[in-house]
């Protein structure tokens, strides 16, 4: 394991100071549960861009404003001083019960992906309750050829899918799952 | 690769004579396939396997180029889908522009700043051409006159004189530039991911002619009537652009992710390849609304040029 730390150490010095350089390749998740609860009822608790409380991994929400295109926020992960991930708002509906928002900020060994970009939305379920669809696109953490395991596709594909799917099984546990 | 075959031929013998025609050939990068939409009958025919993680595309004359980041490949195909050539480029080979006449293919090395210049038949490199910093979008002028390239982290389009190869000159665009065409009018329209603007451009004298405000993250760019239609990535619009005023005229809602964009020879049609959505939007360049939303392979992007006329073989 040491081994392969120093070497992605290595590799990140080579990467150029420019944030904006990405890999070949876009990735896409989307990842969907359905929920007991109505969309208003759903969409109350994670409709507010300011507030993502609901994400079991988000300690703490900081930004300004509100839910005006352009506003901002700073997540802290996991505790007091965690890692942050910065993110800006770029569409916000409530009558569509859905926000777009790019990540500006934030350190590969958090998240291991860059020039990300994400949607979630909160739709009506035939039958009752909600569905719930969080979708990201993103390109892997390593912008040059060749990259290191821990900064590949699969390995952005994997993080992305995690954050997603701890965000959507806690709101399926608060809202109860649908019924058929 | 070479199953699609059968099928295309049993569709231009039953499809009445006036759809004898055009095929929208989609690169699909996540699903790893070339999807081929029939763009008469409004419907995908067929997929081939292209390995490799597939993107950049150039289709003209009988052929079609592609190039794979993933594998570094790039490859000659048939209409039918057989392989006649294919190349590993050591390096990011990104974006791809055919110069029929001169049996010329050039590839963008988004890593090594220098265009790829390779012989279109065997696709053995004839020589490179250095250029400013991850060059990407590549295109050539209608009347074969010029070759530009879009150098994203330059902010800058590199000309050359295409028949020479000699490099002419260098003109600062707005930031982070990627795709790029020439209009009918000679005039370099360049879209800028990163100012959401197009610079309009006169290569010949280097001149910036107009800069022209569209929808977030412009990508790609194509040209029907006396308009130009550019995709909006972030925005899921196309921004329609007025040849003579140099503004734009209005937007065109379509897929999530609109990457790339082309028109049929005829220009009646404009097709944009919907990268999230998977699916393929066709507009009525006149009228202006979305005739059809077609179903395509996954994470369609279509870089380049990518409709092929049909029938006059």
């Amino acid at each position: 394991m040491k081994r392969r730390t120093f070497l992605a150490a290595a590799g990140l010095a080579l990467i150029p100071a420019t944030s904006w350089a990405h890999g070949p390749t876009r990735q896409k998740v989307t990842l969907t549960t359905e929920v007991a609860a109505s969309p208003e009822e759903v969409w109350e608790m994670i409709g507010n861009f300011q507030d993502m409380s609901w994400h079991p991994a988000v300690f703490a929400t900081n930004g300004e404003g509100s839910n005006e295109i352009d506003a901002t926020r700073i997540l802290t992960l996991g505790q007091e001083g965690g890692p942050t991930i910065t993110e800006i708002l770029y569409k916000y509906s409530a009558e569509k019960m859905s926000y777009s928002y790019r990540i500006t900020e934030v350190a590969v060994e958090v998240l291991p992906v860059t020039n990300y970009s994400s949607h979630l939305t909160v739709k009506t379920r035939d039958g009752g309750g909600s569905i719930i669809e969080w979708r990201g696109a993103f390109y892997r953490g390593y912008p040059n050829n060749d990259p290191p395991e821990e900064l590949n596709d699969e390995a952005a594909i994997a993080a992305v899918t995690a954050v997603y799917q701890a965000g959507l099984e806690a709101l399926a546990e608060r809202f109860g799952a649908a019924g058929s | 690769m070479r199953r699609a075959h059968k099928v295309v031929v049993v569709l231009a013998i039953l499809l009445p004579a006036p759809a004898a025609g055009d095929i929208a050939y989609i690169t699909c990068q996540n699903g790893e396939e070339l999807s081929l939409i029939d763009l008469a009958s409004a419907r995908e025919i067929d997929r081939w396997h292209l390995p490799g993680k597939p993107a950049g595309i150039a289709a003209g004359g009988d052929a079609l180029f592609t190039v794979s980041p993933g594998s570094k490949m790039v490859r000659r195909l048939s209409r039918g889908g057989g392989v006649f050539a294919e190349v590993t480029l050591e390096g990011g080979p990104t974006g791809v522009a055919l110069d029929a006449a001169r049996g010329r293919l050039f590839v963008s090395d988004w890593y090594n700043a220098r265009l790829w210049v390779l012989d279109s038949d065997t696709l053995a490199t004839v020589m490179e051409l250095p250029t400013g910093p991850s060059p990407a979008g590549i295109a050539l002028s209608e009347d074969g006159r010029f070759l530009a390239s879009a150098e994203k982290d330059a902010d800058q389009v590199s000309v050359f004189d295409a028949a020479s190869l000699e490099p002419l000159r260098r003109i600062t665009v707005g930031t982070r530039p990627f795709g790029l065409r020439f209009a009918p009018t000679g005039l370099l329209f360049v879209g800028n991911v990163g100012s959401n603007d197009v610079s309009v451009l006169d290569v010949a004298t280097g001149k910036t002619r107009a800069t022209i405000p569209v929808g977030e993250r412009p990508y790609g760019v194509a040209f029907a009537g006396a308009r130009a239609f550019v995709t909006d990535q972030y925005a899921n619009t196309v921004s329609v652009i007025d040849l003579e005023t140099l503004t734009r005229e209005t937007t065109i809602d379509v897929g999530e992710y609109p990457e790339g964009i082309d028109v049929t020879p005829d220009g009646q049609s404009v097709v944009v390849a919907n990268w999230f959505d998977n699916t393929v939007s066709v507009i009525d360049p006149n009228g202006l609304t979305v005739l059809n939303t077609i179903e395509t392979c996954d994470g369609p992007r279509a870089f380049g040029r990518f409709v092929l006329g049909g029938g006059h073989q």
